[in-house]
């Protein structure tokens, strides 16, 4: 952390007075605010952090104290962003400030060591593997109940999301390329991703299942990452940037019509490599091909015309749109049409499909608290629909979701869904 | 600055949590949807219920401390600009439908629901709320109560007052009533219909049953692209001439149909000089017969391009691009001032034609987008306050609000008239109607401690414009070609 | 004492009526809600409206007309329907030479109401003359208008105790090329649950009133809308469309049973039924408003007020009831107010004394709070 006297913002890509300049104070966002749904309190809004973004580009108000603690509130959602008729793009605002209170403000100590156990954690595979048998021996011995009663409120968030956990998939490894029966229609790279590989493995199973029945190729390559999407959210820069660089360099030489993902942040982060890099003479190009190239993994499905046959499953679904994947990325006609090439499946929307579920990357472990009201609020709105399956393409979303909907509705990720009625199998 | 002994009666009528005293925080407070006003609280308070809003009002009241009441913070007239050491009352933690009452068809709400979400409750039982403000998915209840708000509809279904049976309100002492009753009619004189309308300065409602109605059996929408907005206007006319009663018409120019274009992706025609939305509802046949008639009268002004809402989720389109014309704007200049004014519907031609020599001896654009129907413009000052244009555009925009005076018509249809145009209020009414309204305010509020300065001018305010947020000292020519 | 008769014929006169005498002043319109609400108490001076007559402005266009407030309003709806436009109002007494003024400060109201409200709702702008002589002016020529405080509301149903209306403005509407009604013989129960079912439909009927006997609903529209949906509507309450001549003698017979009526009440819908069907006397019931009349006998009166108080409405006498039984039913909540506007707007109590009985404190015997 740099000394300084100066209030407001360092000199350091701040954000840009044009952007800050876009929003006209209308409030549209308000209602589509997740933290504003909580507490109705203006500098909990989009409205009032632009309007502290500007204060403090400013020079009016300090970083440290009441700025910081609005900013960290907020999920990066981005309901706002798809609320807005102006267009701000308060992605680019929040990316640019968060950077600028990780440099700028000092964190107590606490928060420092928790923040840097979640980047020292998540996004590496071996280390959540070696997690997850902690985890299992921790489920297994019921020390789950023993931790919520002596666990201080952001830990025990942690540890109530991790899920139940096969050993056999944490650690099992994905085939690198499979073929498609018939002719290849497209090359694609899959990302395997980080808490997805360890925890939902089969989901990335299916997604390879899937696409080589639609004819695509699929290459997933061993040597992959993380993508660096919880530290861009969460203004860590430099793992963001570091990351994004190691992951294009992976990808770019494989020769492949798209880069599929199927984990809503990651790909809504892929899709901003282009603008994460652009001022990196050596690398604004590369990140811009690579992002043209990616896709959600219903996206590319969707713009495939289905080929093979579905068989048919009679269930009530009720799709979540998780808000990298709506929000953030604009996808959200194409999984419900994915779904609807099954015949019999009946999709539904939620009430409030806008709000957050409250998971938001690392949210729901550094704020605990509003993430379980969200998640509350949003386990009330799916059961009020009553339906069979909940389905959505996030895994943060599954895990925050599963933690208040506790077993009422089985889960899936889209693909999942596809490839049971693809095989004619049962959902798992 | 409020002392450490109102604070402290606050926190215990309120409760310590539902009090924001930081800096930082009461910045993000000093102004509504019109920026162009701040000033900074000396607190905010959001109370949990009724009960609490009126204890806060009464410990106001006690110690002389002025309280502005704020809902979304949506209004476009600086209605909830707060008060140099005043109080901010948000009603943003009253925010339930606490009755859906199917067989009355009417439902009790508190004032910090949005008035769409009134509409969302309701849907069920086959029902809904007809006034519906551009801004109904963020603005309250509450708020459209303060400024008797219309939108697109009100020329069929009337207004915020017509839709509004009775209201719990805090009174500026602190006392809780009801206004109005189960019919709407309360005994005696009609308090409801005052209160309503009047800008947050004679109370605080806390709880507001409204009327609902059931859903029409047909609603037909159509999008028409003229030649000019002298042909589109014609239409209008002809439309009112023929005896219908459309549930909407509303127009745009230009200008307002690429801003709108650009926001939503609505399907308007870029290049067209003015288009029309037309909307009919009601029952099946008679909504079709009337339906076919506004299709030939479109024709007969030299209709370019007709596009008929095929389905819900088209009319929903066409609207959208409508009601987020105001924001959208902001993406086709740096900086804008929305106009709301009024004039009789037959002087649209006119009022159109002078607005625009007016804009251009100004040197500045104006998109303009209308209820036709009523006569209700919102003329959009463009400019650029970097270039310094602030002064010009503001100027603007108040002949044009004063110009609507001239030709009969009213400063404000929907926006109210709150700080932005207190000053502007004897262009339209005399010294004795001025008065006469101030006895009304001292009648409900005699210390003048409700939401003071907004409504009606005050040597004050119209002097030397406390508040007025301005870049640099150049205002004071603005100031003295105000009075 | 006889009192001075002053009858001025337009705003100045009115002006000068109320600014250049002293004492009391009974304002008075064409006398046909005289027997309403509390009895006027004796003043020095009464000042007729009936001689401030005529439309000061009327541009059918724009579907606005300013008129004297001392025109009847059977008269002004002659001149406009000369040019297919009404004011929508249907009050009983309108046919009995009510005078626009008269009407807004009774607060009366019609089957209409169902659909366009009463004159609260149609009224835009106004001019107002205080008890001091001040002349006022609220609203405008507009229907949108938001500027200011809406001054004729506070003369909504003030009995001429706040102020002078000496001019007014009124929205208008078309009148409609067609309208059919359908009527029922039944009890008012029956009457109530045909009405539920006629409500939930999307049938749309402008009126819908159970009259003594008889409930009809009126449907207005284009001539082929109105026959289809008639018809649908008397299937599903099982009654039968009225001829043209039928239709006017069902809702004559509606308005003079409304003209003869004793107590007007109001409440939820719902519950009107209960509440006037209990007396057993003549009754007419907006099932679709929750505003009904009832006759009854005087000795009945103060039992029907607490009883409308009871389920929360509202009721007033509307025949000069004898001393003992009150005029009004419950006082309204925000009486500190009417009280403080009273004082405002009229502060030496000049105008139409007893019209509220005890609220302005008039008989000297104030009562407590509720």
């Amino acid at each position: 952390m740099t000394e300084r006297t100066e209030p407001g913002f360092d000199a350091l890509h701040p954000p840009s007075r044009e952007l800050l300049d876009d929003c006209v104070h209308c409030g549209f966002c308000l209602p589509t605010c997740p933290t504003y749904q909580l507490w109705g309190e203006e500098m909990d809004s989009p409205r009032g952090r632009i309007y502290l973004m500007d204060l403090a580009e400013r020079g009016e108000i300090e970083l440290q104290g009441a700025f910081t603690e609005h900013i960290d509130a907020c999920l990066g959602c981005m309901a706002c962003v798809t609320a807005c008729p102006s267009g701000v793009q308060y992605n680019r605002l929040l990316e640019a400030t968060r950077p600028q209170i990780e440099r700028n403000v000092e964190r107590s100590r606490s928060d420092r060591l928790f923040r840097g156990g979640i980047f020292a954690l998540f996004p590496y595979r071996r280390r959540l593997r070696a997690a997850a048998i902690f985890g299992l021996v921790y489920q297994k011995l019921r020390l789950d109940r023993v931790a919520e009663r002596v666990l201080p409120p952001r830990l025990r968030a942690t540890q109530a999301l991790m899920p139940p956990v096969k050993l056999r998939d944490a650690f099992a490894s994905l085939p690198r390329r499979v073929k498609p029966d018939g002719p290849v229609r497209r090359r694609v790279a899959m990302l395997s991703g980080c808490v997805q590989d360890v925890f939902f493995h089969e989901v990335n199973v299916a997604t390879q299942r899937v696409l080589a029945a639609e004819g695509c190729e699929v290459l997933t390559p061993r040597d992959q990452g993380c993508c660096g999407a919880l530290g861009l959210h969460a203004g860590r820069e430099d793992h963001a940037t570091k990351h994004a660089k190691r992951t294009i360099e992976t990808f770019e030489k494989l020769p492949v019509d798209n880069i599929v993902v199927n984990v809503a942040g990651c790909g809504s982060s892929m899709k901003e490599y282009a603008d994460l890099l652009a001022d990196d003479p050596e690398w604004a190009e590369r990140a811009k091909s690579f992002s043209a190239k990616v896709r959600d993994v219903t996206e590319l499905l969707a713009e495939l015309e289905p080929r093979a046959k579905r068989h048919p499953m009679k269930a009530k679904v009720a799709y979540h749109d998780a808000c990298h994947l709506g929000h953030a990325q604009g996808v959200r006609a194409q999984p419900r049409a994915v779904l609807r090439t099954i015949p019999g499946l009946d999709v539904v929307d939620l009430p409030e499909a806008e709000l957050c579920c409250g998971s938001a990357g690392i949210y729901n472990m550094v704020q605990p608290e509003p993430a379980a009201e969200l998640g509350e609020r949003k386990a009330g709105n799916i059961r009020a629909v009553n339906p069979d399956l909940l389905v959505t393409a996030n895994p943060g979303c599954l895990l925050q979701i599963g933690r208040y909907l506790d077993g009422d509705v089985p889960m899936f990720h889209p693909v999942q869904v596809l490839d049971a009625s693809l095989r004619g199998r049962p959902l798992p | 600055m409020l002392n450490a002994a109102v604070r402290d009666a606050l926190a215990s009528a309120v409760g310590a949590r539902n009090v924001l005293s930081d800096p930082v925080q009461l910045r993000s407070y000093e102004c509504d949807g019109l920026t162009g006003f701040r000033q900074i609280p000396a607190l905010v308070v959001l109370p949990l219920d009724t009960e609490s809003v009126a204890a806060a009002v009464r410990v106001c009241h006690e110690h002389g401390v002025p309280f502005v009441a704020r809902g979304a913070g949506t209004g476009l007239s600086g209605g909830a600009m707060p008060v140099a050491d005043g109080v901010v009352i948000s009603l943003q933690r009253l925010r339930q439908v606490l009755e859906v009452d199917p067989v009355d068809r009417r439902a009790v709400v508190q004032p910090g629901v949005t008035n769409l979400d009134i509409t969302k409750a309701a849907a069920p039982q086959g029902l809904y709320y007809a006034p519906d403000p551009s801004s109904q998915q963020v603005c309250t209840i509450g708020g459209n109560v303060a400024e008797n708000s219309g939108g697109a509809h009100c020329l069929k279904y009337g207004f915020t007052t017509n839709h509004v049976l009775s209201m719990t309100v805090v009174l500026p002492d602190g006392e809780v009533v009801t206004l109005g009753g189960d019919t709407g009619d309360q005994l005696g004189p009609d308090l409801r219909g005052v209160f309503i309308g009047s800008e947050g300065t004679l109370g605080i409602v806390c709880e507001i049953t409204v009327r609902l109605l059931r859903v029409p059996e047909t609603v037909r929408t159509l999008l028409a692209d003229f030649p000019s907005v002298r042909a589109a206007g014609e239409v209008v006319s002809d439309i009112v001439a023929a005896g219908i009663v459309p549930a909407a018409v509303e127009m745009m120019d230009n200008l307002a149909i690429q801003a709108a274009e650009k926001a939503v992706g609505a399907g308007y025609t870029l290049d067209t000089p003015a288009a029309l939305v037309v909307e009919l509802d009601g029952p099946a046949a008679e909504c079709g017969s009337q339906f076919e008639q506004v299709k030939a009268i479109c024709d007969r002004h030299g209709c370019t391009r007709l596009h008929i809402a095929g389905d819900a989720g088209e009319r929903a389109k066409i609207w959208m691009g409508r009601k987020a014309a105001f924001a959208a704007v902001g993406r086709i200049s740096p900086d804008y001032i929305v106009q709301d004014g009024v004039v009789p519907r037959t002087r649209l031609a006119e009022v159109l034609g002078r607005i625009e020599e007016m804009g251009q001896a100004a040197g500045l654009r104006v998109a303009n987008v209308f209820h036709a129907g009523d006569g209700n413009l919102h003329p959009l000052v463009l400019f650029d306050e970097d270039a310094g244009e602030l002064e010009r555009a503001e100027e603007l925009s108040k002949d044009i609000a004063e110009l609507c005076v001239e030709l009969g018509g009213s400063l404000s249809g929907e926006h109210g008239i709150g700080t932005d145009k207190a000053c502007s209020m004897p262009r339209m009414f005399g010294v004795d109607d001025l008065a006469t309204m101030d006895r009304v305010r001292s009648a409900f509020d005699p210390g003048k401690l409700c939401n003071p300065g907004k409504l009606l001018p005050t040597p004050r305010l119209c002097g030397e414009r406390p508040g007025r947020y301005r870049p640099h000292p150049l205002e004071e020519a603005g100031v003295i070609e105000r009075l | 004492m006889t009192a001075t008769m002053l009858a001025p014929t337009d705003l100045r006169g009115a002006h000068e009526a109320l600014a250049d005498t002293e004492g009391t002043v009974q304002l008075q319109g064409a006398g046909t809600a005289a027997g309403w609400a509390g009895a006027a108490l004796p003043t020095d001076t009464v000042l007729d409206t009936t001689r401030m007559t005529g439309v000061l402005a009327y541009n059918p266009s724009d579907m606005t007309v300013a008129v004297r407030a001392g025109t009847p309003l059977s008269e002004l709806q002659a001149e406009l329907a000369a040019n297919g436009q009404r004011v929508a109002f249907d009050a009983a007494r309108v046919a009995r030479g009510a005078t626009v003024g008269g009407l807004v400060a009774t607060a009366d109201s019609g089957p209409l109401a169902l659909a366009y409200g009463s004159l609260r709702d149609l009224v835009i702008g106004a001019t107002v003359v205080l008890a001091d002589g001040t002349v006022a002016r609220t609203g405008g020529h507009v229907i949108k208008n938001v500027a200011g405080y809406d001054l004729a509301k506070l003369l909504h149903g003030s009995y001429g105790g706040f102020a002078l209306l000496a001019e007014v403005v009124l929205r208008l509407h078309p009148v409609p090329a067609s309208a059919r009604t359908v009527s029922l013989e039944c009890p008012l129960d029956v009457g109530a649950e045909r009405a539920a079912l006629v409500l939930g439909s999307a049938l749309e009927p402008v009126c819908l009133e159970w009259a003594e006997g008889t409930l009809l609903a009126r449907l207005e529209g284009t001539p082929d809308g109105t026959e289809a949906r008639a018809r649908e509507l008397a299937g599903l309450i099982g009654g039968s469309v009225l001829t043209e001549d039928d239709a006017d003698a069902a809702w004559a017979r509606h308005a003079e049973l409304t003209g003869a009526a004793v107590v007007r009440v109001g409440c939820r819908p719902s519950r009107l039924a209960g509440l006037i069907g209990a007396p057993g006397g003549p009754a007419v019931a907006g099932l679709g408003t929750g505003i009904g009349t009832v006759g009854l006998p005087f000795a009945e009166v103060n039992g029907m007020h607490d009883a409308v108080t009871a389920i929360g409405g509202t009721s007033v006498t509307h025949q000069r009831p004898p001393s003992g039984v009150r005029a009004w039913g419950r006082m309204p909540s925000a009486i500190r107010v009417l009280r403080a506007l009273k004082n405002e707007l009229d502060p030496h109590g000049r105008l139409s004394p007893g019209r509220f009985e005890s609220w302005f404190g008039e008989f000297g015997n104030r009562e407590e709070n509720p």
